[in-house]
């Protein structure tokens, strides 16, 4: 592994953290706004009946999406410490192999191949777990992008109901634009996320 | 990587150095090695972009499986930041390095081999017959420090203490003490700290019976030069940056 790749391998990893957080960050505004909808349409009581369970609704993605970030988040602290072993272990394997082609001539260089073998089991099974460990963060985070997907309609649906509750109109408009924005947001760091993560499969 | 012999009897002392595929930008180091029938001790076995000559130099001397013991005399990365390489190449090895210094030097990697911490008193090393003294050379630089003294073999590895900055293809040993001063002078001055822990080492040395002192860096000294060292240094103010 040349030095360029592993550098790309850690900025990819800690930029699928950092894009993790602002979903994170993003999940609990829309849960905030979904509270602050209720509010609303339990004021407006019958002009936005409609309304009620549309509040549940989004309050349960965000619930999901909240849910679904936080293992994915344990599996890109997993992913970071995998990127770290993996570099270790080609590391040791590397410079192990620079061992053996510097001391042809040592008496002793016979010793080196059992910690030669073991070091390449090691990095070869490093190697495999990393390669499992993106299929499944990719996997996962498609799975995040539903809720996304999902709170894109219910938003929609929300400015439908929101043009019938009188005097609450701009106050629902604003709560579905707002969940209108945060789904977007979530849609964009995922995808980023997914970018990033193509990046590392690629460079391993 | 050069390998000289400088004691041969029941075992040996190699030291290994003026490394000439360094890089140009890390500070040239000695290794040493101590090698009985069925051990070896690696003495300050070097920085991570050393590991592999390193090893592949000691594999003249030693198999891998008998590199059983390595010692670090302080904490810097010169000394041991190749320990997580050591860590996955020697099936069964110890360090010996200050109880101090424990959570510190893990970091560079320590997963396989035993940490054998060592206290504020020194203590010692047995490998085979031969037992070597781990002797307290504390703010020597580091503030917990020790060096390694073979009464046997009259060797004292001295770490720092005795290192100067010169040219990697420089001889191995002091050849005019008096033209070697200048090369030592700001190094001493300026790494080691304590008037008074300077004092308490070269009262401690000048107990030993020594035949060869060898620092980390730099050439050693051998017979009246390792007194014309500790005489130079008692005079010399250090700590000098404050």
């Amino acid at each position: 592994m040349c030095k360029g790749k592993t550098k790309s391998q850690f900025v990819a990893v800690a930029s699928i953290a950092a894009e993790l957080n602002a979903v994170m960050d993003v999940a609990k505004e829309i849960s905030l706004a979904a509270a602050n909808a209720k509010a609303i349409a339990f004021r407006a009581g019958e002009k936005a009946k409609g309304f009620q369970p549309i509040t549940d609704f989004i309050n349960e993605l965000a619930k999901e999406t909240i849910e679904l970030v936080t293992d994915v988040n344990e599996h890109a602290i997993e992913l970071y410490q995998l990127t770290v072993n993996n570099y270790r272990t080609t590391n040791v394997y590397t410079q192990l192999k620079l061992v053996e082609n510097l001391s042809q001539d040592a008496v002793f260089i016979s010793s080196i191949e059992q910690p030669l073998l073991k070091a390449q089991i090691k990095m070869d099974k490093c190697k495999r777990d990393f390669k499992m460990n993106i299929t499944q963060l990719l996997d996962q985070l498609a799975e995040v992008m539903h809720p996304a997907r999902a709170a894109r309609v219910i938003a929609a649906n929300s400015r439908i109901e929101a043009s019938q509750a009188g005097e609450y109109l701009q106050s629902l408009q604003a709560v579905a634009e707002s969940v209108d924005n945060a789904a977007q947001i979530i849609h964009d760091n995922v995808q980023r996320c997914r970018s990033a993560l193509s990046v590392v499969e690629q460079t391993d | 990587m050069k390998m000289t012999n400088i004691y041969e009897g029941s075992y040996q002392w190699i030291m290994f150095g003026r490394d000439e595929n360094k890089p140009d930008n890390i500070i040239d180091t000695n290794q040493y090695m101590v090698r009985t029938a069925k051990r070896s001790l690696l003495i300050d076995p070097g920085g991570v972009e050393l590991f592999s000559p390193m090893l592949a130099a000691v594999l003249h001397y030693a198999p891998a499986d008998q590199i059983t013991d390595l010692f670090a005399s302080h904490q810097d990365p010169d000394i041991i930041s190749s320990l997580g390489l050591w860590d996955q190449a020697l099936p069964k090895a110890k360090l010996h390095a200050s109880d101090l210094w424990e959570g510190f030097i893990k970091h560079f990697g320590c997963e396989s081999i035993e940490y054998v911490p060592i206290n504020d008193n020194g203590g010692t090393i047995n490998l085979d017959e031969v037992e070597l003294q781990i002797i307290p050379a504390h703010y020597m630089h580091s503030s917990a420090n020790f060096n390694i003294y073979d009464p046997q073999a009259k060797i004292l590895m001295s770490g720092d203490v005795g290192a100067a900055l010169e040219e990697p293809d420089s001889p191995i040993f002091v050849e005019n003490f008096d033209l070697h001063i200048e090369k030592m002078r700001f190094f001493h001055q300026r790494w080691m700290p304590s008037n008074h822990a300077k004092k308490v080492w070269i009262d401690r040395v000048r107990e030993l019976d020594i035949d060869i002192l060898a620092p980390q860096h730099g050439r050693m000294f051998k017979g009246d030069d390792v007194n014309r060292f500790l005489d130079w240094f008692e005079t010399l103010q250090v700590g000098t940056a404050v």
